[in-house]
């Protein structure tokens, strides 16, 4: 009895701040309820939702964001972690400092500076690329380069975690495993791919999972960055929960947006608990 | 087994992360919105006297320019003063800024913890109106006050017969220009300000950009925005007269921006940005953004300006220039048709008839108080809508603010659905911008969906 007491504050703040909005969350999808209304309508939302062509083109914006911006992520982390984690003490801490100071910054200031960057008319972009005697380009007014420019911004603030955790984990691998391949003249490649990749297992799993949901719910960078335009180029689902709900007032309609992207993200997330699930340990 | 439930588990986690965020509200909304049938209830009139103590709130924008770079000092001060004439009324004052104040007030309506009070604009103010979360003021308005301001004021201010702003300040919203650059270059008498009512043409409007263009080569000749809503007023404004259209047409019942004259002018904003007269990257920066370029000198003309707006700048210059209040330029040298600002005051129904009566009482003494009611237009640095209170400023700017109110046209605000009409704006625009349409194309689209989200509104209001 007394350790379910302790467990209280926090089961009691879990309900609280998140059991009991998600429950409400999926019971107001079905209402017609704004500033001025609370009625049932069934399914209404989730129809015009459906049928509403700008929700349509920011889910499959969310997606193009998770599918470009998920392996990106990991691959690059790997990569970075596999070429520092033998450094020295100095420099393996150096690196992951470099590239975990974004996940420490408040995104606001980052987004700020990003946007000096991409600016149309003074952005350092520009004038870099001015060197080699290309036009300005309007790199967040122009629907085809929009999106581009929202994705190197969400990969350069989404490296820092998977680094420090890769370093960590191929740190952790016995390196015997390592030095038996090397003795039976196993290349890199051989070592990584037979050896470390599967040791990696449960470390991909977390931050494919949290990667992608972070990813999925990127809003503060679209919000300060573009606010979803040009023309619905680089709105987002969350983006959208947040117009319809916070600007419009629509939040029955809101909700049904972030119910349908908790069942997308759900779908996706047991998609990869399927494929990088593992029971390995050492 | 396992993976299953492993699954199951993955689901209800990520449900929790997608759904929490939305998840907010009270389902009591319903019942307690005041519909207009019920808001006509009788009420005690707002001169009597609240002899119990009562504790109200007031919202409040960045309507007064901060004291000694403070915000919020000087309502802090307006209260002392009003609380010496009403002990009774204890005021609680929250700042909230333009950009996330509406976000915040939304969510504080939907959740029932409305403020009592709010200085704001029409645009918000009579959607509250017409959605019954509003006490009706008319009991607050005397035949004097009546008489003393336009009806196209009050048009402004009201939903049917009921009053549910009480109008204080105005000033119309217009382009500027940094006179320096002109009298840099050599060019001022480009610029209509020989004439006591700046009206100029487009053909002239044009004139004066390639010359900022040829001379200044450094400086943007203007600016165009279309990130979001905000500052949405400037592209309306500056389209309409243009091509010589109405954004909306008399009644506010339909769209009436997309005609052909209007479609050329937008051609025209995109083909001067790809000749460098417009400010490039237009599709990706708001109102607040050019408005910098043109704090900054680098941009000549900016079009989202008035009387206001150039007192609240003062502090925000980075280099010193003289910008001066121009008229939209029309394409037949008409007269241009200028939207005006209009703030004022309005009551929440809470459902508590004695903090009704005590946030009548704060307005009137902000309003209306010998003293202070005067002190407090200067501070928002705006003009009075009261036509027998001119003569505020001892400033040439400010004179011909107050002459350029005969332009004043009926701003669409009021219209049904107003709300939605605005979220489609600015991405039509953005597609204009970026090629995806012409003008005619562009405009036509938005008048579409507009017309279809008045239809709606005015349906849902029956």
């Amino acid at each position: 009895m007394m350790s379910y007491l302790f467990l209280l504050p926090a089961f009691g703040f879990f309900l609280l701040f998140v059991a009991y909005p998600m429950v409400k969350g999926v019971y107001i999808s079905f209402f017609d309820y704004s500033l001025r209304d609370f009625s049932f309508i069934g399914l209404d939302n989730y129809i015009s939702l459906i049928k509403d062509d700008n929700f349509m083109k920011s889910m499959g914006n969310t997606l193009l964001l998770v599918l470009i911006t998920v392996p990106i992520v990991i691959i690059f982390s790997l990569f970075v972690s596999m070429n520092i984690y033998k450094k020295k003490e100095f420099a393996r801490s150096f690196f992951r400092g470099v590239f975990y100071l974004p996940a420490v910054s408040s995104v606001v200031s980052i987004t700020v500076v990003w946007g000096w960057i991409y600016h149309p008319n003074y952005g350092i972009l520009n004038y870099l690329t001015g060197l080699f005697g290309m036009e300005p380009v309007s790199w967040l007014g122009d629907t085809r380069t929009a999106l581009l420019a929202i994705i190197v911004v969400l990969i350069t603030t989404s490296v820092g975690q998977p680094i420090i955790l890769y370093v960590a984990s191929i740190g952790n691998i016995p390196t015997s495993y390592i030095e038996a391949a090397e003795i039976d003249r196993a290349t890199p490649w051989q070592i990584f791919r037979k050896i470390l990749w599967p040791m990696l297992m449960p470390t991909n799993l977390y931050i494919i999972v949290i990667t992608t949901i972070n990813t999925f719910q990127c809003f503060a960078l679209i919000q300060l960055l573009t606010s979803g335009g040009p023309v619905y180029s680089t709105s987002t689902v969350m983006y959208g929960v947040y117009e319809q709900a916070f600007m419009l007032g629509h939040f029955g309609y809101a909700s049904a947006m972030g119910v349908i992207l908790a069942i997308v993200i759900g779908i996706i997330s047991i998609i990869q608990f399927k494929y990088f699930g593992s029971d390995v340990e050492y | 087994m396992k993976a299953m439930k492993k699954g199951l588990m993955s689901i209800v986690g990520v449900a929790l992360l997608g759904t929490q965020l939305v998840a907010c509200g009270n389902t009591n909304t319903a019942n307690s919105a005041v519909t207009p049938s019920n808001a006509d209830k009788t009420e005690p009139a707002a001169t009597e006297a609240a002899a119990k103590p009562v504790e109200i709130t007031w919202w409040n924008f960045p309507s007064f320019q901060a004291l000694d770079g403070e915000v919020g000092k000087y309502e802090k001060e307006i209260i002392a003063a009003f609380n010496e004439k009403n002990p009774e009324i204890k005021v609680n004052l929250e700042m909230i800024t333009f950009e996330g104040g509406p976000e915040k007030l939304n969510v504080a309506i939907a959740s029932n913890t409305a403020p009592d009070v709010i200085y704001d604009a029409p645009g918000r103010i009579i959607d509250w109106g017409k959605k019954g979360l509003l006490a009706p003021l008319n009991d607050m308005v005397t035949d004097e006050v009546k008489n003393d301001i336009s009806e196209a004021f009050w048009k402004q201010s009201s939903v049917g017969d009921n009053i549910f702003m009480y109008p204080i300040n105005t000033a119309p919203f217009m382009m500027a220009v940094n006179k320096s650059i002109f009298e840099k270059i050599g060019a001022l008498d480009l610029l209509p300000l020989d004439k006591e009512d700046r009206t100029w043409t487009f053909e002239e409007y044009k004139k004066a950009l390639a010359a900022v263009k040829e001379k200044a080569p450094d400086v943007i000749p203007t600016g165009f925005f279309a990130k979001s809503q905000a500052g949405d007023q400037g592209t309306r404004a500056y389209l309409a007269n243009l091509g010589v259209s109405r954004f909306l047409n008399e009644d506010n019942s339909a769209v009436a921006i997309n005609t052909d004259n209007a479609a050329k002018a937008l051609d025209w904003i995109v083909q001067a940005t790809k000749d460098k007269l417009s400010v490039s990257g237009a599709a990706s920066l708001a109102a607040a953004d050019v408005n910098d370029l043109f704090l900054q000198g680098k941009l000549a003309f900016t079009l989202n300006y008035s009387a206001v707006l150039k007192a609240q700048n003062v502090s925000k210059k980075m280099v010193q220039f003289e910008d001066v209040l121009l008229p939209f330029p029309t394409l037949d040298g008409s007269e241009p048709k200028l939207e005006p600002y209009l703030g004022g005051m309005a009551v929440f129904n809470n459902g508590d008839e004695a903090k009704i009566a005590a946030s009548k009482k704060l307005i009137d003494f902000i309003a209306n108080d010998p003293v202070w009611g005067k002190k407090n237009l200067i501070q928002t640095g705006g003009l009075s809508v009261r036509n027998s209170i001119t003569g505020l400023y001892d400033d040439a700017e400010y004179k011909y603010a107050e002459y350029a109110r005969k332009f004043t046209t009926d701003a669409p605000t009021i219209a049904d659905g107003y709300a939605d009409i605005r979220t489609f704006w600015f991405p039509e625009l953005q597609r204009a911008l970026t090629g995806g349409a012409t003008g005619k194309e562009a405009l036509d689209s938005f008048a579409t969906k507009a017309n279809e989200a008045i239809t709606k509104a005015k349906a849902a209001l029956k």
